[in-house]
């Protein structure tokens, strides 16, 4: 490795974009125009925007498969901008909005494709396939022998995950993983996907057009507009309550304060007193502000005592949660 | 005389004719099937060619087959060599098209994930493009094959092998003795041939066709 350069970005920055930019052939405008953001180690960033804002062409840019006009990349300390890119691109997951599985190889052969490539044995890699269908919710034995068309598009997209985890890269980009899938199991995988990141903790580039997705998902948003400038970059919270400006506000929707209680958890709550005996609905501390509120209006009482996580017990009111609701102002999660 | 007496009779030199005429085809369609596979991969990147040689080698197509084989007695004589020649340009175009045609239809979001995996452009021909489209170019050598089969008869107008020679001098003394049986036997064994021909290709693709494709 040479001397850092002074743009060499801090140990704890996993994907740095500097000033990237793509105009492609024959175009008047830039897809992408002058980008920079950092994006931490272990971090789930997600881009939203309209459609062609340049979300898939930034995504593109860092496994460079499609090559920037202008600007640097690093990944994990290190200038990517100019190395060779089907090594580059082993170290980085890669699940296309189309899946895009083999069709004639098998599930297991599909999964086990990069670390072939990377030159592993037979036995290591057929354990691999094995723990990754299990991670991602499919049961080895049913599934690692059958061809992709044996499978339906959610189950598809499983393996495209667990096809982008075989490597194990430290780097994950995803553009619409979830973007044909009905809204029911998208919720479903989305939740699934939310467990599985809590344990392997990549850092993940997602991408959707869906804001409640991003939302649901992100630790970050990048919300894009046209031309792909960066409207906003912040936190779920930080995005509903305080919108940088119009583009912002309009793009999230109505319902801002009510959608933040979805984010907020009771234990993001402070204060509570001692626990009544009577009366009271029971929660966790790991319910979301939005599921213990239903749950008070559903019992139509005003109190909830609040349980477990070792803390102790203690109550809160109505009030408390509104209250504690309307001051959050961009805590992450 | 009976057709069939007359087959019987002359079941020899029938079946020294047939064996002939099968092996000149697949020589004809295994040197085309290089050469078409060949130019279809070479012009990957140069799609211009890749057009001028589809219409050239498909031009060639329109050629009358007695005519080529005329034309090329100047330059290879009689025989074997001329009629190979023929036979391999006439089964180049199939093979060709059909190479192209495969390749480029192979889904690219399959070749997108590809190149996304870090899959070279050798690999991702050997591993993934080559064998999708490998049905698709299959085909290809299946219509050349049975194409080529009949064509290969008109060989015997410059003394190549196979059935052709029956068919020839039959017509040739037409009214005389057994000259339509012989005529005819050769007629039939072409057709034979290529109806066997047919079914072995269909049996090729059943085997080498890559179990996730079937339908
Ligand atoms: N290969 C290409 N050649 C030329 N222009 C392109 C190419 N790919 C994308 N573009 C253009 O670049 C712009 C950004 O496209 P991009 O696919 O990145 O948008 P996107 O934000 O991913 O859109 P969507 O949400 O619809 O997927 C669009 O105007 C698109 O037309
Ligand atoms: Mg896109």
């Amino acid at each position: 490795m040479t001397d850092p350069t002074p743009s060499t970005p801090p140990p704890d920055v996993m994907i740095r974009l500097e000033g990237l930019a793509k105009r492609y052939p024959g175009q008047s405008a830039d897809a992408v125009s002058a980008l920079s953001m950092d994006i931490r180690r272990g971090e789930f960033v997600v881009f939203v925007g309209p459609s062609g804002c340049g979300k898939t062409t930034t995504l593109r840019m860092i496994n460079r498969l499609v090559e920037p006009s202008a600007g640097r990349i690093w990944i994990d300390g290190e200038d990517v901008t100019d190395v060779d890119p089907d090594r580059l691109r082993r170290r980085i997951g890669y699940v296309i909005q189309q899946i895009g599985l083999i069709p004639h190889m098998t599930v297991a052969q599909n999964v086990g494709l990069v670390p072939r490539l990377l030159g592993w044995d037979k036995a290591r890699i057929r354990d691999r396939v094995d723990e990754l269908l299990d991670l991602v919710g499919l049961d080895p034995a049913v599934f690692r022998d059958r061809y992709p068309k044996q499978l339906s598009g959610g189950q598809q997209q499983r393996v495209g995950v667990a096809r982008a985890l075989a490597g194990d890269p430290p780097v994950m980009l995803m553009d619409e993983p979830f973007g044909a899938i009905d809204p029911i199991t998208r919720d479903r995988l989305q939740d699934e996907f939310l467990k599985l990141q809590e344990r392997i903790r990549k850092t993940i580039v997602f991408v959707t057009h869906d804001i409640d997705e991003a939302l649901k998902l992100g630790d970050r948003i990048a919300i894009f507009g046209e031309g792909s400038r960066l409207a906003q970059f912040a936190t779920p919270l930080e995005i509903l309550s305080a919108p940088a400006d119009d583009y912002v506000r309009s793009f999230v929707g109505s319902g801002a304060a009510i959608r933040r209680l979805g984010l907020l958890r009771v234990a993001d709550i402070p204060g509570g007193g001692t626990p009544p005996s009577d009366g009271a609905v029971r929660v966790t501390e790991d319910h979301t502000v939005y599921a213990a509120l239903e749950k008070m209006l559903e019992s139509g009482t005003d109190r909830m005592v609040v349980g477990g996580n070792g803390r102790g017990e203690r109550s809160l009111t109505l009030r408390d949660l509104l209250l504690a609701a309307a001051r959050a102002k961009g805590e992450p999660r | 005389m009976s057709f069939l007496e007359y087959v019987d009779r002359n079941s020899d030199r029938i079946a020294f004719l047939t064996v002939q005429h099968v092996e000149v085809v697949l020589l004809s369609v295994a040197i085309a099937a290089v050469i078409g596979v060949g130019l279809g991969l070479a012009t990957e990147r140069a799609p211009r060619v890749r057009r001028a040689l589809l219409a050239v080698t498909g031009t060639l197509l329109t050629i009358p087959s007695f005519a080529l084989f005329g034309l090329l007695i100047p330059v290879l004589g009689l025989g074997l060599a001329p009629t190979v020649v023929t036979l391999t340009v006439y089964a180049v175009f199939p093979i060709l098209r059909n190479t192209v045609t495969g390749l480029e239809t192979v889904d690219p979001a399959v070749i997108d994930a590809s190149r996304g995996m870090g899959l070279g452009s050798r690999q991702r021909l050997m591993l993934v493009r080559l064998p999708l489209a490998w049905p698709v170019i299959l085909n290809g050598i299946r219509v050349a094959t049975i194409m080529v089969v009949a064509i290969a008869a008109i060989g015997a107008a410059v003394r190549g092998p196979g059935l052709g020679e029956l068919i020839f001098r039959g017509l040739s003394r037409i009214g005389g003795a057994n000259a339509f049986n012989e005529a005819m036997s050769g007629v039939a064994g072409v057709v034979l041939v290529a109806l066997t021909l047919d079914l072995l290709f269909v049996l090729i693709g059943r085997l080498t066709t890559p179990r996730g494709l079937h339908d």
